[in-house]
């Protein structure tokens, strides 16, 4: 079972949500994945040592002098403007590639091969009884992350129960990382903000077709906006985790929130057991 | 002609809160918000006269039934599964390559252009110019649509001489954020002092170095942690970043936010926000 834990707004909680669900669910060994490459957060929340790093490349193309004739036609079938042709010469601007392997197919003198272009590692980091944590990291000044995310996702398959941290958002990174999951876990707050951002992330929940809920973090009693959105929408609010000074300053020190609000577990587990009731 | 771009790596740090009350403070700017996915900013503005314009970027293939012969060479080309066992195109997995389009054997697809948001010109105030835009959810080519809204701010600023943008940056450090960077001439850095505020902040600054732009630091309710918060101070010394000032935690912040009200518009704070702009702006005209 894979769970996707996401929000329009950034600094919802998502990554709160998703390390204690891991913690909770200790005995069952589960996966939890970081998908927001560009500024992965889950690692902090354990701490424990990154015990592999596999390094993740996309193909880009590469020119070889000798074959090309500079007839340009790569040039003009590349949608992304990814290649400029001069009289004697190829330019290749690999942030713009897509790697979608047209020009390579398609150069009539053979003359364009595919290369590996590094665009970020996945850590892995064994989690003392509680499963396994993959963060991917995407190298900085690199523009596409959604390559990275699958690749992250794709490690791992097999685990009884994947949880996925995403990224903010609404864009392709958001809906690469809650492909394929079987519940989708909103994340939002209560300010207009909030609602602002959840309307447009239930909307790219709705295209996947993903059954889903919602959290209400720093909940504060009033939520009619909030409530309107979830049953316009068929998400139920799963819960409410009621706003604490004291979780906040802890969290931020890396303390365990699980012990800075001991009601958080049980908010938590009866969260996991909802999903399962819906999934089964 | 100047623009300043505020952005925190981590979202949720306080970006738009601060942004709002710097936009209100300034004498007279173009405000911007460059978080097409999820933009925040009008909620505070409430611009009015708001004026839309389709955007689009990029393609979509389209399979004409009639004249596939269902060969599959498309499906088995396609790298990113956006041609299901149907011959029928996914929309949300098509990247526009056109690859299919160029290989189909009896030209049944076609590429068309896509859609993929809106973007607004609008008013706030006595008449100031707001931009910002409203990607569609589950597209790509998010930083184009930065650079659509730069562009239309930075020709409205030199066309009513306008010295300065004040701009809303996305969360993150990918294509968005990069997108945002291109022409500008400062960026303020709002971090949080947390684990992760920290750590976010560190990834964001090696993007701006790449760069090459000058940054300088808001701490924002730094005293939730203090000891981190000193850190980050260290950290700022140690890498030649201006600290142009440090906001305390408040809960008349968070009330503004509640009723959708710009922060500074309440005294108390406009007293804490002022002399952070303050130095901001003397930062920016000593460059």
């Amino acid at each position: 079972m894979q769970i996707a834990i996401a929000s329009g707004k950034g600094g919802t909680g998502k990554t709160l949500v998703s390390t204690c669900m891991t913690k909770i669910l200790s005995d069952r060994n589960a996966v939890l994945i970081d998908t927001d490459v560009e500024e992965p957060n889950a690692a902090l929340a354990f701490m424990q040592p990154v015990s592999k790093i596999k390094e993740v490349h996309r193909l880009v193309p590469h020119i070889s002098p000798e074959y090309c004739t500079f007839c340009g036609l790569c040039a003009k079938i590349c949608n992304f403007n990814a290649l400029v042709v001069l009289e004697n010469k190829v330019l290749v601007f690999n942030e713009l590639c897509h790697s979608c392997g047209a020009c390579s197919f398609l150069c009539p003198y053979a003359a364009i091969s595919e290369v590996n272009h590094p665009i970020g590692v996945i850590e892995e980091t064994q989690l003392p009884e509680c499963g396994t944590l993959l963060t991917g990291r995407l190298k900085i000044g690199e523009a596409q992350s959604p390559p990275l995310i699958k690749a992250a996702k794709d490690l791992k398959t097999s685990a009884y129960i994947r949880l996925v941290d995403c990224p903010p958002g609404t864009t392709c990174s958001m809906i690469e990382s809650i492909r394929g999951s079987d519940f989708c876990l909103l994340v939002t707050e209560p300010t207009p903000f909030g609602t602002h951002d959840l309307e447009l992330s239930l909307e790219a929940v709705k295209m996947l077709d993903i059954p889903g809920g919602l959290i209400i973090n720093r909940w504060q009693g009033d939520d009619r906006d909030l409530v309107d959105l979830s049953e316009r929408y068929d998400f139920p609010i799963l819960a409410r985790i009621p706003f604490s000074a004291e979780l906040a300053r802890s969290y931020m020190q890396g303390l365990d929130p699980l012990q800075a609000m001991p009601a958080l577990h049980n908010i938590l587990t009866d969260v996991l057991h909802k999903i399962r009731e819906v999934s089964s | 002609m100047k623009e300043i771009l505020f952005i925190s790596g981590k979202g949720g740090t306080g970006k738009t809160s601060l942004t709002s009350s710097f936009i209100d403070l300034a004498d007279a700017c173009v405000a911007c918000d460059y978080d097409v996915d999820a933009s925040n900013l009008p909620i505070l503005l409430k611009p009015r006269n708001t004026v839309g314009h389709d955007f689009s970027a990029g393609y979509s293939a389209h399979i004409d039934r009639d004249i596939c012969t269902g060969c599959g060479l498309c499906a088995e080309i396609c790298r990113f599964d956006a041609i299901n066992d149907d011959y029928q195109i996914i929309p949300l997995n098509c990247e526009g390559c056109g690859f299919c389009a160029r290989i189909c054997p009896v030209e049944a697809i076609r590429m068309e252009p896509r859609s993929s948001g809106h973007w607004f010109s609008s008013e706030f105030k006595s008449g100031q110019s707001l931009f910002f835009a409203d990607l569609r959810p589950g597209e790509e080519n998010s930083g184009k649509l930065v650079a659509q809204v730069k562009s239309m701010a930075r020709q409205k600023a030199l066309s009513e001489n306008t010295d300065l943008i004040i701009a809303d940056g996305p969360p993150g450090i990918g294509c968005a954020v990069i997108s945002s960077m291109v022409e500008t001439d400062m960026i303020v850095l709002v971090a949080e002092p947390g684990l992760s505020g920290f750590h976010d902040l560190q990834r964001i600054y090696e993007l701006i170095k790449l760069r090459g732009i000058k940054a300088v630091l808001i701490i924002n309710k730094w005293d939730l942690n203090p000891e981190i918060s000193q850190e980050i101070e260290n950290w700022a010394i140690d890498q030649g970043v201006y600290l142009a000032g440090k906001m305390p935690f408040s809960t008349t912040v968070a009330d503004c936010i509640s009723e959708a009200k710009i922060p500074a518009t309440d005294s108390q704070i406009r007293n804490l926000v002022f002399p952070i702009w303050e130095n901001i702006i003397q930062q920016l005209n000593v460059m």
